[in-house]
């Protein structure tokens, strides 16, 4: 085989660089990487190599808290499909309306509330795009603006439990999905509150980007005004039927996205916005997302296995301590870096599934917190999603956006809120605690 | 196109698309084994044993069996860099071209579950678990999920090769 004219570092280094050209083609995903995998295993094995990508799908059953994924996208669609997000809107748009840029800090509040009810970036999406983007290009907000705000707010489903990329992330880790989970929460305000901060500054600045509401507009009695305060009500019950119940140790982790896929269902059933109609469209996005992040993750295993097996693992190692003799810290930038490059080009599901088994050891004998690490990884997660040209929100945001909206409008929507990001990040680095108190303090 | 390539894809998508709209509802049942797990072991303190190896046939079975439908209904996302930018003709050859890259992939994970399926059944397997199961059920429908996906990618294949050449399929 040609194979063994080749160093092992050279295979690695020949398999990523044909992956992202295959990638470039423009096919899908699962297929590329898939592709790359077994002609790789093919080419490195002979017959022997013939089994591996059948062999990813046993450890995609091995891997029982990947059941979350289906039912978190399930639950994420039928939150946008209930209603929930229009009483939300509702709430925030009385409540905030009368400050400069109010709705979009509203809007950016109701995706925390979303995100708390969902472990993708899905469902805020799809409300942001549908409910919250036509309400405020009625109010003249400006539309780079809101962009941004739907884009960074609904990135922190990934962040503010639950979250699937922690899930996954813990798998590959081995790490307590309960402590990353708790350690996503205060990340994820502070992430909220620094894009609060960005919006009100902001506005103050050029009030004309977020005009506040006229009085007509926000005219409503003092009792219906509190009442209004009941949209918040349905959201906790579910948070703390799923993430409750999960961190209080009484449900398991597939349990509670079960019961939180039921409880959402049960919303909408109650909102009286359950039909056939609303059934089959959620039940056939759910279908094709998860089928989507499913495949992917099956092509990357094998990709990951032939990885493992010529020792890329030890390459890394070699070149980052030994060769390049880098210190903790620069190794630990030069990663985040080497995410946020890869992201751009690279599905993140697979980057995780790929990039993460050669880095999380090496993060360990660095000695740094593999929790904190994970959450440093989601947050560079969110980035990706939203950094392009390729990013899931980026994704989205051009099937589900209003007409307007243009594709320079979504590309330039982003900056100051990924320059925030990574500030956030940056902050999270130095004061790793920013993370690690709450899950410290709950779990011990 | 000519009649018999025409009545396969239009066999194959019939055939993915009931499977698909019958796949689509396991999210109901790996809903209900999990509520019902929840339910059995803290409400009425009666663990079921065969909870978690039937939530994991599930999520196996809804993934390689809807495969097909998710592929039919182009829901595998692309990286669109280029590819976004090219008319729907040069996208349709592109993927003439790639596709015979996802093809390769999916016979080589197509013979991976072939013999496994047979080592399956030759020697009785069962999974090492308190409930311990026959395999065999399972990896017939694995199988069948993945050749389902790989003629449903030939199926796509002759639709992008009646768009670049203007016919109808």
């Amino acid at each position: 085989m040609f194979a063994q004219y080749l160093s092992y570092e050279a295979i690695a280094i020949l398999m990523f660089s044909s992956m992202l050209l295959m990638l470039v083609t423009g096919q899908r995903v699962f297929g590329a990487i898939g592709f790359v995998a077994s002609a790789a295993a093919l080419l490195i094995w002979g017959t022997g190599g013939v089994e591996m990508p059948y062999t990813a799908t046993w450890k995609l059953f091995k891997w029982y808290p990947m059941l979350t994924l289906p039912l978190f996208i399930y639950m994420g669609y039928m939150i946008s499909e209930s209603g929930i997000a229009n009483d939300l809107y509702k709430m925030f748009h009385y409540y905030f309306g009368g400050t400069q840029g109010g709705l979009a800090m509203g809007t950016m509040g109701m995706m925390v509330a979303i995100s708390a009810m969902n472990g993708l970036s899905v469902a805020g999406m799809a409300v942001g795009a549908t409910i919250a983007i036509p309400e405020m290009l009625k109010r003249n907000y400006d539309k780079r603006m809101i962009t941004g705000v739907v884009q960074a707010g609904s990135s922190l489903g990934i962040l503010i439990p639950p979250s699937v990329v922690l899930v996954l992330y813990g798998m590959i880790a081995r790490q307590p999905v309960s402590k990353l989970w708790l350690a996503g929460v205060i990340p994820g305000l502070m992430m909220a509150s620094l894009f609060i901060l960005y919006i009100y500054i902001r506005c103050k600045l050029q009030p004309e980007l977020g005009p506040t509401l006229s009085k007509e507009e926000r005219k409503i009695s003092p009792l219906a005004k509190l009442k209004l305060l009941r949209a918040g009500i349905i959201p906790f019950l579910i948070f703390f039927s799923m993430t409750g119940l999960f961190v209080m140790g009484i449900a398991s982790l597939v349990e509670c996205s079960a019961v939180g896929a039921l409880a959402a269902t049960i919303a909408a059933y109650s909102k009286g916005r359950l039909n056939k109609k609303v059934i089959d469209n959620v039940l056939r996005k759910t279908l094709g997302v998860s089928c989507m992040f499913m495949w992917i993750i099956l092509a990357a295993l094998c990709f990951g296995a032939v990885f493992d097996g010529i020792g890329a693992g030890r390459a890394i190692e070699n070149l980052f301590i030994e060769r390049w003799n880098l210190s903790p810290w620069e190794v630990l930038i030069m990663m985040q870096l080497s995410y946020i490059i890869m992201g751009m080009f690279l599905d993140d599901t697979a980057m995780l599934v790929i990039v993460a088994p050669l880095y999380v050891p090496l993060i360990k004998i660095l000695g740094f917190n593999p929790i904190w690490y994970g959450v440093l990884y989601t947050i560079t997660c969110q980035i990706a999603y939203m950094t392009p040209p390729f990013g899931y929100n980026l994704f989205l945001m051009r099937a589900m956006a209003p007409k307007e909206i243009t594709l320079l409008d979504i590309y330039k929507s982003i900056i100051p809120f990924v320059l925030v990001m990574l500030f956030g990040l940056i902050l999270l680095m130095v004061f790793p605690q920013i993370a690690l108190w709450l899950p410290d303090k709950v779990l011990g | 196109m000519p009649n018999l390539i025409s009545s396969y894809v239009k066999f194959i998508d019939g055939i993915t698309s009931i499977i698909g709209k019958v796949t689509m509802y396991l999210v109901f049942v790996m809903m209900f084994i999990l509520v019902l797990s929840f339910v059995t072991r803290n409400i009425i303190n009666f663990p079921l044993i065969w909870i978690i190896e039937m939530a994991q046939f599930t999520m196996t079975a809804y993934y390689l069996m809807g495969g097909a439908y998710s592929m039919m209904d182009d829901q595998h996302v692309r990286m669109d860099l280029v590819y976004g930018s090219l008319s729907e003709k040069n996208k349709a050859k592109m993927d003439l071209f790639t596709s015979s890259f996802l093809i390769f992939y999916l016979i080589i994970l197509l013979l991976g579950s072939y013999s496994s399926l047979i080592y399956t059944i030759e020697t009785n397997q069962k999974l090492f678990t308190a409930w311990a199961p026959y395999v065999w059920p399972i990896k017939c429908i694995m199988s069948m999920g993945i050749l389902l996906m790989l003629l449903q990618s030939f199926s796509v294949f002759f639709k992008d090769l009646a768009k670049v050449r203007g016919l109808k399929i």
